[in-house]
């Protein structure tokens, strides 16, 4: 991100929101690697540094805004329980899920810069998440409220 | 409930402006002049352009595939998905555009310059698409600026879905013989 970044509420929010979702990304990360091997395993190994230099980044915007970049759990509570491959690769599936849709937080937001950041984010985590999943889909990151037909007005 | 007027690019506001302006002094000549549209309604018409034409391709391709031998038939099952993907782009941005009644809105965008046909052979056509869905979701992503919020999210999943688009097409074409 390069510019002048606003520090609103509403700017520091989205990034700190964007930033706990990359720690929950290193940490699921890290459980999803015990759990593969070979190639697959490399695959998470690379996803998962990706998340941490993604961390960094954020962090250092955050200081740079003069906010206190929040902090990483212990630990988490993942979404399913894993405990063989198959599951390990639904976790990474889930975790760009949530990584694409908190990074649409930030494209949100009128700062060009930040916002070119979080579209750029998202697609780097909707091919991941493609790449986990075997398969693509229609609205990376978007939630079902946000992709709700309007209503016409009667 | 009525929708949120942030979801959904008002055509509606901009086709007031006339008679705004006749209140005034102006007299009737200012209604001979129409409004130009706000940027972002021109914006998301190019995006409505891209997803139909993007459409217009790969139902070409699919066609080529369906009347091929070999190995290009069953590109099918590769391709019919993305296709899928992309009548859903068209339909979300769609619903975000709200067209006054009598108003020309949902005319077809005039393109610059006529847009490159689908080369002859599945093959071809299958790289064709790949350049294609590389080109739109850049093009997807130079839309952002200037949008409001919603409409910039929508832009940035629909052109991260379109990134995932061309490793999928880079498997396909791999399958294909030239």
């Amino acid at each position: 991100m390069s510019g002048s970044v606003s520090s609103a509420p509403g700017t520091i929010r989205a990034l700190q929101a964007a930033l706990t979702a990359e720690h929950a990304a290193v940490y699921g990360y890290g459980v999803a690697g015990a759990y593969l091997t070979g190639s697959t395993k490399a695959t998470a190994t690379s996803d998962w540094v990706g998340h941490q230099v993604a961390r960094d980044h954020l962090e250092a915007v955050l200081r740079s805004l003069g906010a206190q970049p929040a902090a990483a759990a212990v630990a988490y509570q993942l979404p399913a329980p894993v405990r063989n491959a198959s599951e390990a690769v639904a976790l990474a599936v889930v975790l760009e899920e949530r990584i694409a849709t908190a990074y649409l937080g930030l494209v949100a937001l009128s700062n060009a810069s930040i916002r070119d950041y979080g579209a750029q984010q998202v697609q780097a985590s909707a091919l991941r998440a493609a790449g986990w999943r075997g398969g693509t889909v229609a609205f990376p990151g978007m939630t079902a409220s946000a992709l709700a037909t309007p209503r016409k007005r009667s | 409930m009525a929708a949120k007027p942030t979801r959904r690019v008002v055509l509606a506001a901009a086709a007031m402006l006339p008679f705004v302006a006749v209140s005034g002094c102006e007299g009737a000549d200012v209604l001979a002049t129409p409004p130009s549209p706000a940027p972002d309604v021109t914006v998301l018409r190019e995006a409505i352009a891209a997803e139909q034409l993007m459409i217009t391709r790969y139902t070409t391709v699919l066609h080529r595939a369906a009347v091929a031998n070999g190995s290009a038939a069953s590109l099918a099952g590769a391709l019919e998905p993305l296709l899928a993907e992309h009548r859903a782009h068209l339909a979300q941005l769609r619903s975000r555009l709200i067209v006054p009644a009598g108003s020309k809105a949902s005319s077809a965008l005039p393109h610059e310059r006529a847009p490159a046909p689908v080369p002859s052979g599945v093959s071809a056509g299958v790289a064709f698409l790949r350049t294609a869905e590389q080109d739109a979701a850049t093009a997807m992503l130079q839309r952002l600026r200037g949008s409001p919020s919603s409409l910039a999210q929508l832009f940035a999943s629909i052109g991260a879905s379109e990134a995932t688009h061309v490793p999928v097409l880079n498997a396909a074409a791999a399958r294909v013989a030239p």
